[in-house]
Protein backbone atom coordinates (compact mmCIF):
# COMPACT_ATOMS: atom_id res chain seq x y z
CA UNK A 1 0.00 0.00 0.00
CA UNK A 2 1.18 3.49 -0.76
CA UNK A 3 1.97 5.57 2.23
CA UNK A 4 0.69 9.09 1.43
CA UNK A 5 3.40 10.76 3.53
CA UNK A 6 6.09 9.11 1.48
CA UNK A 7 4.70 10.79 -1.63
CA UNK A 8 4.89 14.16 0.01
CA UNK A 9 8.50 13.61 0.85
CA UNK A 10 9.43 14.15 -2.75
CA UNK A 11 8.37 17.74 -2.36
CA UNK A 12 11.03 19.44 -0.30
CA UNK A 13 8.95 22.53 0.41
CA UNK A 14 6.19 20.52 2.06
CA UNK A 15 8.64 18.79 4.24
CA UNK A 16 9.82 21.62 6.45
CA UNK A 17 6.38 22.59 7.68
CA UNK A 18 4.86 26.07 7.88
CA UNK A 19 6.89 27.23 10.87
CA UNK A 20 10.27 27.05 9.23
CA UNK A 21 9.29 27.88 5.71
CA UNK A 22 9.22 31.62 6.18
CA UNK A 23 12.76 32.01 7.44
CA UNK A 24 15.67 32.31 5.04
CA UNK A 25 18.36 29.75 5.42
CA UNK A 26 22.01 30.81 5.53
CA UNK A 27 23.02 27.39 4.25
CA UNK A 28 23.64 27.16 0.52
CA UNK A 29 20.22 26.45 -0.97
CA UNK A 30 21.64 23.74 -3.09
CA UNK A 31 24.06 21.13 -1.89
CA UNK A 32 25.30 20.59 -5.40
CA UNK A 33 26.37 24.20 -6.00
CA UNK A 34 30.11 23.49 -5.90
CA UNK A 35 29.81 20.26 -7.82
CA UNK A 36 28.18 22.26 -10.62
CA UNK A 37 30.82 24.96 -10.43
CA UNK A 38 33.53 22.34 -10.92
CA UNK A 39 31.74 21.04 -13.99
CA UNK A 40 31.59 24.55 -15.48
CA UNK A 41 35.27 25.00 -14.78
CA UNK A 42 36.11 21.65 -16.36
CA UNK A 43 34.04 22.20 -19.47
CA UNK A 44 34.26 25.94 -20.13
CA UNK A 45 37.26 27.09 -18.07
CA UNK A 46 34.61 29.27 -16.47
CA UNK A 47 36.50 31.95 -14.54
CA UNK A 48 33.43 33.32 -12.84
CA UNK A 49 32.44 29.94 -11.45
CA UNK A 50 36.04 29.44 -10.38
CA UNK A 51 36.17 32.82 -8.70
CA UNK A 52 33.10 31.98 -6.59
CA UNK A 53 34.50 28.59 -5.68
CA UNK A 54 37.79 30.27 -4.81
CA UNK A 55 36.25 32.81 -2.47
CA UNK A 56 34.42 30.04 -0.63
CA UNK A 57 37.21 27.47 -0.36
CA UNK A 58 40.45 29.48 -0.23
CA UNK A 59 39.88 31.08 3.21
CA UNK A 60 38.74 27.73 4.62
CA UNK A 61 41.75 25.98 3.15
CA UNK A 62 43.88 28.65 4.74
CA UNK A 63 42.31 27.90 8.13
CA UNK A 64 43.03 24.21 7.52
CA UNK A 65 46.61 25.01 6.51
CA UNK A 66 47.18 27.15 9.59
CA UNK A 67 45.94 24.27 11.72
CA UNK A 68 48.23 21.73 10.03
CA UNK A 69 51.38 23.81 9.49
CA UNK A 70 51.09 26.40 12.23
CA UNK A 71 52.43 29.17 10.02
CA UNK A 72 51.00 31.59 7.51
CA UNK A 73 53.54 31.17 4.74
CA UNK A 74 53.17 27.41 4.38
CA UNK A 75 49.42 27.66 4.83
CA UNK A 76 49.21 30.08 1.90
CA UNK A 77 51.52 27.94 -0.21
CA UNK A 78 49.18 25.01 0.43
CA UNK A 79 46.13 27.11 -0.50
CA UNK A 80 47.70 28.23 -3.76
CA UNK A 81 48.88 24.76 -4.80
CA UNK A 82 45.56 23.22 -3.88
CA UNK A 83 43.46 25.81 -5.69
CA UNK A 84 45.79 25.63 -8.70
CA UNK A 85 45.19 21.88 -8.87
CA UNK A 86 41.45 22.50 -8.69
CA UNK A 87 41.69 24.91 -11.64
CA UNK A 88 43.96 22.74 -13.73
CA UNK A 89 42.50 19.32 -13.00
CA UNK A 90 38.79 20.06 -12.63
CA UNK A 91 38.12 17.39 -15.24
CA UNK A 92 39.23 14.77 -12.75
CA UNK A 93 36.40 15.65 -10.40
CA UNK A 94 33.66 13.05 -10.52
CA UNK A 95 30.50 14.01 -8.68
CA UNK A 96 29.38 10.39 -8.56
CA UNK A 97 32.31 9.65 -6.27
CA UNK A 98 31.67 12.37 -3.74
CA UNK A 99 31.22 16.04 -2.91
CA UNK A 100 33.38 18.91 -4.09
CA UNK A 101 34.58 19.39 -0.51
CA UNK A 102 35.79 15.79 -0.35
CA UNK A 103 37.74 16.16 -3.55
CA UNK A 104 39.27 19.47 -2.51
CA UNK A 105 40.22 18.05 0.88
CA UNK A 106 42.08 15.17 -0.77
CA UNK A 107 43.98 17.59 -3.00
CA UNK A 108 44.97 19.75 -0.02
CA UNK A 109 46.03 16.65 1.90
CA UNK A 110 48.21 15.50 -1.00
CA UNK A 111 49.72 18.94 -1.46
CA UNK A 112 50.54 19.06 2.23
CA UNK A 113 52.10 15.60 2.15
CA UNK A 114 54.32 16.49 -0.80
CA UNK A 115 55.30 19.80 0.82
CA UNK A 116 56.41 18.00 3.98
CA UNK A 117 58.25 15.42 1.93
CA UNK A 118 60.06 18.12 -0.03
CA UNK A 119 61.03 19.94 3.14
CA UNK A 120 62.68 16.78 4.45
CA UNK A 121 64.35 16.58 1.03
CA UNK A 122 63.45 12.93 0.80
CA UNK A 123 63.95 11.79 -2.73
CA UNK A 124 62.48 8.35 -2.51
CA UNK A 125 59.49 7.12 -4.37
CA UNK A 126 56.75 7.73 -1.84
CA UNK A 127 54.50 10.34 -3.42
CA UNK A 128 51.06 11.42 -2.30
CA UNK A 129 49.49 10.37 -5.59
CA UNK A 130 50.56 6.80 -5.01
CA UNK A 131 49.86 6.66 -1.31
CA UNK A 132 46.43 8.26 -1.45
CA UNK A 133 45.01 6.80 -4.59
CA UNK A 134 41.91 8.65 -5.74
CA UNK A 135 40.69 6.62 -8.72
CA UNK A 136 38.69 3.44 -9.02
CA UNK A 137 39.90 0.23 -7.54
CA UNK A 138 39.25 -2.84 -9.66
CA UNK A 139 35.84 -4.34 -9.04
CA UNK A 140 35.98 -6.97 -6.39
CA UNK A 141 33.35 -9.36 -5.31
CA UNK A 142 32.53 -8.54 -1.78
CA UNK A 143 29.96 -9.01 0.86
CA UNK A 144 28.30 -5.98 2.28
CA UNK A 145 30.17 -5.77 5.52
CA UNK A 146 27.48 -3.65 7.13
CA UNK A 147 24.96 -6.42 6.84
CA UNK A 148 24.77 -7.24 10.47
CA UNK A 149 21.89 -7.00 12.79
CA UNK A 150 22.24 -3.82 14.74
CA UNK A 151 19.28 -4.60 16.90
CA UNK A 152 20.46 -7.97 18.07
CA UNK A 153 23.40 -6.11 19.47
CA UNK A 154 21.39 -3.27 20.93
CA UNK A 155 22.42 -3.96 24.47
CA UNK A 156 26.06 -4.06 23.57
CA UNK A 157 25.77 -1.07 21.29
CA UNK A 158 24.05 1.36 23.64
CA UNK A 159 27.05 2.20 25.84
CA UNK A 160 29.16 3.01 22.78
CA UNK A 161 26.52 5.08 21.06
CA UNK A 162 27.18 8.07 23.30
CA UNK A 163 30.85 8.02 22.37
CA UNK A 164 30.27 8.49 18.65
CA UNK A 165 31.37 11.82 17.18
CA UNK A 166 28.43 14.23 17.45
CA UNK A 167 27.87 14.51 13.69
CA UNK A 168 27.59 10.74 13.31
CA UNK A 169 25.44 10.35 16.42
CA UNK A 170 22.95 12.94 15.14
CA UNK A 171 22.52 11.06 11.89
CA UNK A 172 22.29 7.67 13.61
CA UNK A 173 19.64 8.91 16.05
CA UNK A 174 17.52 10.30 13.26
CA UNK A 175 17.80 7.16 11.14
CA UNK A 176 17.61 4.45 13.78
CA UNK A 177 15.65 6.02 16.62
CA UNK A 178 13.40 8.45 14.78
CA UNK A 179 13.22 6.11 11.78
CA UNK A 180 13.69 8.84 9.20
CA UNK A 181 14.76 8.16 5.66
CA UNK A 182 18.25 9.14 4.56
CA UNK A 183 16.70 11.78 2.31
CA UNK A 184 14.78 13.32 5.21
CA UNK A 185 17.88 13.45 7.37
CA UNK A 186 19.78 15.05 4.51
CA UNK A 187 17.18 17.81 4.20
CA UNK A 188 16.76 18.31 7.90
CA UNK A 189 20.47 18.74 8.56
CA UNK A 190 21.20 20.46 5.22
CA UNK A 191 23.91 17.97 4.38
CA UNK A 192 24.30 16.01 1.15
CA UNK A 193 22.69 12.58 0.95
CA UNK A 194 26.11 11.01 0.43
CA UNK A 195 27.28 12.49 3.71
CA UNK A 196 24.32 10.96 5.54
CA UNK A 197 25.16 7.57 4.10
CA UNK A 198 28.86 7.83 4.82
CA UNK A 199 28.24 8.96 8.41
CA UNK A 200 26.01 5.95 8.98
CA UNK A 201 28.63 3.59 7.62
CA UNK A 202 31.36 5.21 9.70
CA UNK A 203 29.25 5.08 12.83
CA UNK A 204 28.40 1.41 12.23
CA UNK A 205 32.05 0.67 11.74
CA UNK A 206 33.01 2.51 14.87
CA UNK A 207 30.36 0.65 16.85
CA UNK A 208 31.49 -2.66 15.43
CA UNK A 209 35.03 -1.87 16.40
CA UNK A 210 34.00 -0.93 19.92
CA UNK A 211 32.07 -4.17 20.28
CA UNK A 212 34.82 -6.32 18.81
CA UNK A 213 37.39 -4.80 21.11
CA UNK A 214 37.95 -7.34 23.89
CA UNK A 215 39.03 -4.61 26.27
CA UNK A 216 35.60 -3.01 26.25
CA UNK B 1 40.39 -11.57 -4.24
CA UNK B 2 39.07 -14.87 -3.00
CA UNK B 3 40.43 -14.57 0.48
CA UNK B 4 38.26 -12.39 2.68
CA UNK B 5 40.45 -9.96 4.54
CA UNK B 6 39.89 -10.34 8.28
CA UNK B 7 42.51 -8.17 9.92
CA UNK B 8 42.07 -4.47 9.23
CA UNK B 9 43.75 -1.31 10.46
CA UNK B 10 41.88 0.37 13.32
CA UNK B 11 39.71 3.34 12.37
CA UNK B 12 42.08 5.62 14.21
CA UNK B 13 44.95 4.48 12.04
CA UNK B 14 42.86 5.02 8.90
CA UNK B 15 41.93 8.49 10.14
CA UNK B 16 45.58 9.38 10.55
CA UNK B 17 46.29 7.86 7.16
CA UNK B 18 43.70 9.89 5.27
CA UNK B 19 44.93 13.14 6.77
CA UNK B 20 48.55 12.18 6.03
CA UNK B 21 49.59 12.33 9.68
CA UNK B 22 51.18 8.88 9.58
CA UNK B 23 54.81 8.32 8.69
CA UNK B 24 54.89 7.79 4.90
CA UNK B 25 56.24 4.27 5.30
CA UNK B 26 53.27 3.34 7.47
CA UNK B 27 50.96 5.01 4.98
CA UNK B 28 52.44 2.77 2.32
CA UNK B 29 51.44 -0.34 4.25
CA UNK B 30 47.92 1.04 4.69
CA UNK B 31 47.73 1.96 0.99
CA UNK B 32 48.76 -1.58 0.02
CA UNK B 33 46.18 -3.00 2.42
CA UNK B 34 43.54 -0.78 0.79
CA UNK B 35 44.47 -2.20 -2.61
CA UNK B 36 43.49 -5.60 -1.27
CA UNK B 37 40.52 -4.67 0.90
CA UNK B 38 37.23 -3.30 -0.52
CA UNK B 39 35.89 -2.84 3.00
CA UNK B 40 38.61 -0.36 3.94
CA UNK B 41 38.44 1.31 0.51
CA UNK B 42 34.92 2.37 1.36
CA UNK B 43 35.86 3.50 4.85
CA UNK B 44 38.64 5.58 3.33
CA UNK B 45 36.15 7.35 1.06
CA UNK B 46 33.79 7.91 3.97
CA UNK B 47 36.52 9.35 6.15
CA UNK B 48 37.60 11.65 3.34
CA UNK B 49 34.00 12.83 2.96
CA UNK B 50 33.96 13.58 6.68
CA UNK B 51 37.25 15.44 6.43
CA UNK B 52 35.84 17.46 3.53
CA UNK B 53 32.78 18.36 5.61
CA UNK B 54 35.09 19.41 8.43
CA UNK B 55 37.10 21.54 6.01
CA UNK B 56 34.07 23.56 4.91
CA UNK B 57 32.90 23.92 8.50
CA UNK B 58 36.10 25.80 9.47
CA UNK B 59 35.74 29.52 9.89
CA UNK B 60 37.42 31.49 7.17
CA UNK B 61 40.98 32.60 7.82
CA UNK B 62 41.22 36.10 6.38
CA UNK B 63 43.88 37.55 4.12
CA UNK B 64 44.07 40.94 2.47
CA UNK B 65 41.66 41.19 -0.46
CA UNK B 66 44.57 42.13 -2.74
CA UNK B 67 46.44 38.93 -1.80
CA UNK B 68 43.48 36.73 -2.66
CA UNK B 69 42.98 38.60 -5.91
CA UNK B 70 46.63 38.19 -6.85
CA UNK B 71 46.46 34.45 -6.18
CA UNK B 72 43.24 34.12 -8.13
CA UNK B 73 44.70 36.01 -11.14
CA UNK B 74 47.83 33.90 -11.07
CA UNK B 75 45.88 30.64 -10.98
CA UNK B 76 43.37 31.47 -13.70
CA UNK B 77 46.23 32.47 -16.01
CA UNK B 78 47.52 28.89 -15.89
CA UNK B 79 46.57 26.39 -18.58
CA UNK B 80 44.56 23.26 -17.98
CA UNK B 81 46.60 20.15 -17.27
CA UNK B 82 45.73 17.01 -19.12
CA UNK B 83 45.16 14.44 -16.43
CA UNK B 84 43.45 11.11 -16.56
CA UNK B 85 41.83 9.11 -13.83
CA UNK B 86 43.56 5.79 -13.76
CA UNK B 87 42.36 2.46 -12.57
CA UNK B 88 44.34 0.82 -9.86
CA UNK B 89 45.65 -2.50 -11.12
CA UNK B 90 47.77 -5.11 -9.41
CA UNK B 91 51.01 -6.00 -11.14
CA UNK B 92 52.97 -9.22 -11.45
CA UNK B 93 56.51 -9.65 -10.22
CA UNK B 94 58.88 -12.57 -10.30
CA UNK B 95 59.81 -13.31 -6.70
CA UNK B 96 61.82 -16.32 -5.57
CA UNK B 97 60.98 -18.23 -8.73
CA UNK B 98 57.27 -17.66 -8.77
CA UNK B 99 55.17 -14.92 -10.28
CA UNK B 100 53.24 -13.04 -7.64
CA UNK B 101 50.52 -10.41 -8.07
CA UNK B 102 51.27 -7.39 -5.94
CA UNK B 103 49.21 -4.35 -4.89
CA UNK B 104 49.62 -1.31 -7.13
CA UNK B 105 50.83 0.85 -4.22
CA UNK B 106 54.09 -1.05 -4.15
CA UNK B 107 54.88 -0.56 -7.81
CA UNK B 108 56.94 2.64 -7.48
CA UNK B 109 59.19 0.91 -4.96
CA UNK B 110 59.73 -2.15 -7.11
CA UNK B 111 61.26 -0.55 -10.18
CA UNK B 112 64.78 -1.73 -9.40
CA UNK B 113 66.07 -5.24 -9.13
CA UNK B 114 65.56 -6.61 -5.64
CA UNK B 115 68.57 -7.49 -3.55
CA UNK B 116 67.68 -10.45 -1.41
CA UNK B 117 69.46 -11.34 1.80
CA UNK B 118 68.96 -14.91 2.86
CA UNK B 119 68.99 -16.11 6.44
CA UNK B 120 67.76 -19.65 6.95
CA UNK B 121 64.21 -19.97 5.71
CA UNK B 122 63.80 -16.24 5.44
CA UNK B 123 64.78 -13.80 2.71
CA UNK B 124 64.42 -10.08 2.89
CA UNK B 125 64.78 -7.28 0.38
CA UNK B 126 64.77 -3.67 1.48
CA UNK B 127 62.51 -1.41 -0.56
CA UNK B 128 62.82 1.97 1.06
CA UNK B 129 63.38 3.85 4.22
CA UNK B 130 66.19 5.10 6.31
CA UNK B 131 66.95 5.43 10.01
CA UNK B 132 63.84 4.69 11.95
CA UNK B 133 61.52 3.59 9.18
CA UNK B 134 62.16 0.52 7.14
CA UNK B 135 60.12 -0.98 4.34
CA UNK B 136 61.04 -4.44 3.14
CA UNK B 137 59.68 -7.54 1.52
CA UNK B 138 59.91 -10.66 3.61
CA UNK B 139 59.82 -14.05 1.96
CA UNK B 140 59.35 -16.86 4.45
CA UNK B 141 59.69 -20.37 3.12
CA UNK B 142 57.17 -22.98 4.30
CA UNK B 143 57.67 -24.45 7.75
CA UNK B 144 59.93 -21.63 8.87
CA UNK B 145 59.91 -19.51 11.97
CA UNK B 146 60.95 -15.92 12.49
CA UNK B 147 62.91 -15.79 15.75
CA UNK B 148 60.84 -14.53 18.65
CA UNK B 149 61.12 -10.79 18.93
CA UNK B 150 59.61 -7.69 20.43
CA UNK B 151 59.52 -4.26 18.86
CA UNK B 152 60.85 -0.98 20.04
CA UNK B 153 58.35 0.73 17.78
CA UNK B 154 55.48 -0.19 15.56
CA UNK B 155 55.75 -3.16 13.24
CA UNK B 156 53.21 -3.49 10.47
CA UNK B 157 53.17 -6.65 8.42
CA UNK B 158 50.91 -7.05 5.41
CA UNK B 159 50.48 -10.54 4.01
CA UNK B 160 50.79 -10.44 0.22
CA UNK B 161 50.74 -14.15 -0.55
CA UNK B 162 50.35 -17.33 1.45
CA UNK B 163 49.63 -17.54 5.16
CA UNK B 164 51.47 -16.74 8.33
CA UNK B 165 50.64 -17.79 11.88
CA UNK B 166 51.55 -16.31 15.21
CA UNK B 167 50.40 -16.63 18.82
CA UNK B 168 47.23 -14.70 18.07
CA UNK B 169 46.08 -16.38 14.88
CA UNK B 170 46.34 -16.97 11.18
CA UNK B 171 46.81 -14.23 8.60
CA UNK B 172 46.13 -14.53 4.88
CA UNK B 173 46.35 -12.32 1.83
CA UNK B 174 45.49 -8.71 2.63
CA UNK B 175 45.55 -9.20 6.39
CA UNK B 176 47.43 -6.64 8.40
CA UNK B 177 49.33 -7.55 11.57
CA UNK B 178 50.17 -4.65 13.80
CA UNK B 179 52.57 -5.12 16.64
CA UNK B 180 53.52 -2.58 19.26
CA UNK B 181 56.24 -2.68 21.93
CA UNK B 182 53.83 -4.64 24.15
CA UNK B 183 53.80 -7.63 21.83
CA UNK B 184 56.25 -10.47 21.66
CA UNK B 185 55.55 -12.85 18.84
CA UNK B 186 56.97 -15.72 16.83
CA UNK B 187 55.51 -15.62 13.33
CA UNK B 188 55.76 -18.88 11.41
CA UNK B 189 54.65 -20.45 8.18
CA UNK B 190 53.09 -23.89 7.80
CA UNK B 191 52.57 -25.74 4.51
CA UNK B 192 53.08 -22.84 2.08
CA UNK B 193 55.58 -20.07 1.45
CA UNK B 194 54.56 -16.61 2.52
CA UNK B 195 55.40 -13.17 1.13
CA UNK B 196 54.89 -10.14 3.37
CA UNK B 197 55.47 -6.45 3.30
CA UNK B 198 57.09 -5.37 6.52
CA UNK B 199 57.25 -1.82 7.82
CA UNK B 200 59.19 -1.12 10.95
CA UNK B 201 59.21 2.21 12.70
CA UNK B 202 62.05 1.22 15.02
CA UNK B 203 64.47 -1.66 15.26
CA UNK B 204 63.37 -5.08 16.39
CA UNK B 205 64.77 -6.65 19.48
CA UNK B 206 65.28 -10.38 19.44
CA UNK B 207 64.77 -12.12 22.75
CA UNK B 208 66.15 -15.62 22.62
CA UNK B 209 69.60 -17.11 22.84
CA UNK B 210 71.76 -16.93 19.78
CA UNK B 211 69.25 -14.89 17.88
CA UNK B 212 70.14 -12.04 20.20
CA UNK B 213 73.30 -11.87 18.19
CA UNK B 214 71.14 -10.81 15.31
CA UNK B 215 70.30 -7.55 17.00
CA UNK B 216 73.35 -5.57 15.93
CA UNK B 217 73.02 -7.05 12.46
CA UNK B 218 69.38 -6.45 11.98
CA UNK B 219 69.83 -3.43 9.79
CA UNK B 220 70.86 -6.08 7.31
CA UNK B 221 68.14 -8.40 8.30
CA UNK B 222 65.01 -6.25 8.18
Amino acid sequence: MLDPTSVQRHDGSNYQGPGIQGSMSVQPQDNTQWEQALTFIAVDRDKQAYSQLFSYFAPRLKAFGLKMFGNEQQAMEMVQDTMLNVWQKARLFDASRGCASTWIFTIARNVRFDMLRKKQSRKDELSADDLFFDGDYPEQEGTDSNEWDLWLLAEKVAPHFAKLPAAQRDVMEKVYLEEKSHQEVSEELSIPLGTVKSRIRLALDRLREAIDDPRS
Amino acid sequence: MIHAVKHHPALELLEQYIEASLAPELSLAIAAHLDLCPHCQRIKMDLEAEAGATLVSLSEAPSAEADWQQMLDFITAQPEVAAKMEKRQPFALQIQNSEILLPASLKPLLQNKLKWLNLGGISTAKLAGEDQHNVSLLYIRKESEVPQHTHLGLEITLVLKGKIYDESGCYGEGDLLINTPDHTHTPRTMSEDCLCLSVLTAPLKFKKGLTRLLNPLQHLFY
